[in-house]
């Protein structure tokens, strides 16, 4: 039923009707096989070992500019006059214009952010508090995936005025381990301990060297810096391992971690204080003399 | 048939049902054939060995553990077990920092530790796994951009090769060196791209192809040559492996580490 009522209106159409629509329809497929086909070639044998976002650029660019010419193409098979079309695209891109600021802006960023390339994808960035793996770099926005696989996509206006960290830029990168060790520890064992660490860590690299520095009198302790070179891939296994392997040494050597530390006195009526009592833990209060009450 | 010495890394054929086991000072390497699967085990020495050996052992002695791989190989005929030299450039520091004096020349013998690889010769020769006999450190290799990662290694001198222990899980490297610049050439560390080099196999020692470098200053391109054939130290010297990638030079100026790059912070 449903065909006979569509063969019907075809055949209500007249040749010359037809002859027209085929030309569109065949035109619209043409153009889009070609199109996709040049962006195929051209990423797959012309732009081989151009980096994936120069690939990822011209395959937009080829896009964009095939399905406009195609669109084009289609518009002036149906009879529409393009000259007067683009007169009154000039007049609405004037208005679309003034109220698109932030969509200009975001894409003049995106030309500045192409051409002074901070990034490119692939790189794991770090944006305020977001950080993740760039997926892709486009004219209005970057899109980004978490580490816990979320899917972010940034204006590029706001990555233009952001401070922007690209923490795979380099293909070393130092790891910085900081920590407290108890007042009262031999801190040249301490050095010799995590030199030892670090020289046995198969993730740490030996040159440039392990850097460790007795960093400050903190109010729990010596804070100690332990800074490991290593390859950029290699973040995650020498994060796991040296954790361990500090935690285990300083545990066997009996090294003990700084700890909030509080000493509570106790004084008769303003007398000397006659005991003194240690309170560790993170919620410990504060230092303070306790007075006791005369009978 | 026990087999002691550089000629463990004779091709071998293993009875199905049975274990192969390579012990190395460091490493001991089990290999199982039952049927098409190949079952891979690579355990770190309990203790250290004096001299690497071959032998075949019956299944019940071999090591239960969870580490164990298995590849599948249809075709698997004899089995070789080849010495290859690392994946990276070996940044090697010798036991003391020599300088060479501008006109003079010598020549050094490296000796650069082998990884293990195991193959089937068939009709379709296939490798089956690659594993580092000795453990390396990872270093990097020039300023922190433009770097690249290596494997590390302290390593003495040998003016003579009469004074290199024979082992089965190091080969030489010889290293010519002349200093044709007006300048010291301090001898700190030197990175080799042993992925460049071939492996040759002696009655006594492992050997690489032979270097030569002449060093014409810092600021001058010098390239380092790779002799194609057999070092000539030792006579009958027969093709293990070939390089891992196809040999060229490369600049010499990122070969010695002549400046420290870091300071300690």
């Amino acid at each position: 039923m449903f065909i006979q009522q569509i063969t019907n209106w075809f055949q209500t159409l007249s040749p010359d009707v037809l002859t027209r629509g085929l030309r569109v329809a065949v035109t619209i497929v043409m153009g889009l096989v070609l199109v996709r086909l040049l962006a195929v070639v051209s990423q797959r044998y012309v732009m081989k070992k151009s980096t994936l976002q120069r690939q990822m650029i011209v395959r937009k660019i080829i896009s964009y500019t095939g399905f406009s010419l195609v669109l084009m193409a289609v518009l002036g098979e149906l009879g529409v006059k393009l000259t007067a079309l683009l007169g009154a695209a000039g007049i609405v891109g004037i208005a679309v214009g003034f109220a698109s600021q932030t969509s200009v802006s975001n894409i003049i960023s995106g030309l500045f952010l192409i051409s002074e390339k901070p990034f490119a994808i692939g790189d794991v960035i770090r944006i305020g508090s977001t950080t993740g793996i760039i997926q892709s770099i486009d004219l209005l926005s970057i899109k980004i995936r978490t580490f816990d696989n979320l899917f972010v996509r940034i204006p590029n206006e706001k990555i233009l005025t952001s401070e922007v960290t690209n923490i795979t830029r380099f293909p070393i990168r130092r790891m910085d381990i900081v920590f407290q060790v108890d007042y009262g520890q031999d801190l040249s064992r301490v050095h010799r301990i995590l030199a030892e660490i670090a020289g046995a860590n198969p993730w740490s690299l030996d040159e440039p060297q392990p850097t460790i520095m007795l960093n400050e009198f903190k109010e729990s302790g010596i804070e100690v810096m332990l800074g490991l070179w290593f390859a950029k891939s290699d973040f995650a296994a020498l994060k796991n391992s040296i954790m361990q392997e500090i935690s285990g040494r300083f545990g066997a050597e009996g090294i003990r971690f700084g700890h909030p530390l509080r000493s509570v006195q106790v004084s008769n009526n303003g007398e000397p204080a006659r005991s003194t009592h240690s309170l560790r833990g993170a919620h410990s209060p504060r230092k303070r003399a306790v007075s006791a009450p005369t009978a | 048939m026990e087999k002691t010495g550089i000629a463990v890394w004779e091709a071998v054929e293993i009875p199905q049902k049975r274990c192969a086991l390579w012990r190395f000072p460091l490493r001991s390497i089990w290999v199982e054939r039952i049927q098409a699967e190949w079952h891979v085990l690579s355990l770190p020495a309990a203790r250290r060995e004096a001299d690497a050996s071959y032998r075949i052992v019956a299944r019940a002695q071999k090591p239960p553990s969870s580490e164990w791989r298995h590849y599948l190989h249809r075709d698997g005929g004899t089995m070789q077990a080849s010495p290859v030299l690392p994946d990276r450039p070996v940044v090697m520091r010798p036991d003391r920092a020599l300088t060479l004096l501008p006109g003079q020349s010598t020549i050094f013998f490296l000796e650069i530790p082998v990884w293990f690889r195991l193959s089937t010769s068939g009709y379709r020769p296939a490798q089956i796994f690659e594993e580092p006999l000795t453990v390396l450190t990872r270093t990097w290799f020039g300023d922190p951009v433009n770097g690249e990662l290596c494997w590390g290694l302290a390593t003495r001198l040998h003016h003579s090769v009469d004074s290199v222990d024979p082992t089965a899980d190091h080969a030489v490297c010889p290293l010519m060196i002349e200093n044709d610049s007006e300048t010291d050439l301090e001898f700190q560390k030197v990175c080799l791209h042993v992925e460049n080099l071939s492996m040759f196999r002696g009655k006594r020692l492992l050997w690489t192809n032979s270097l030569h470098a002449v060093f014409r200053g810092p600021d001058q391109v010098t390239q380092m040559e790779i002799v194609h054939t057999p070092p000539g130290f030792e006579e009958g010297l027969v093709s293990v492996s070939s390089a891992r990638l196809p040999a060229t030079g490369w600049n010499i100026r990122r070969t010695f580490g002549m400046l420290k790059y870091f300071t300690d912070f």
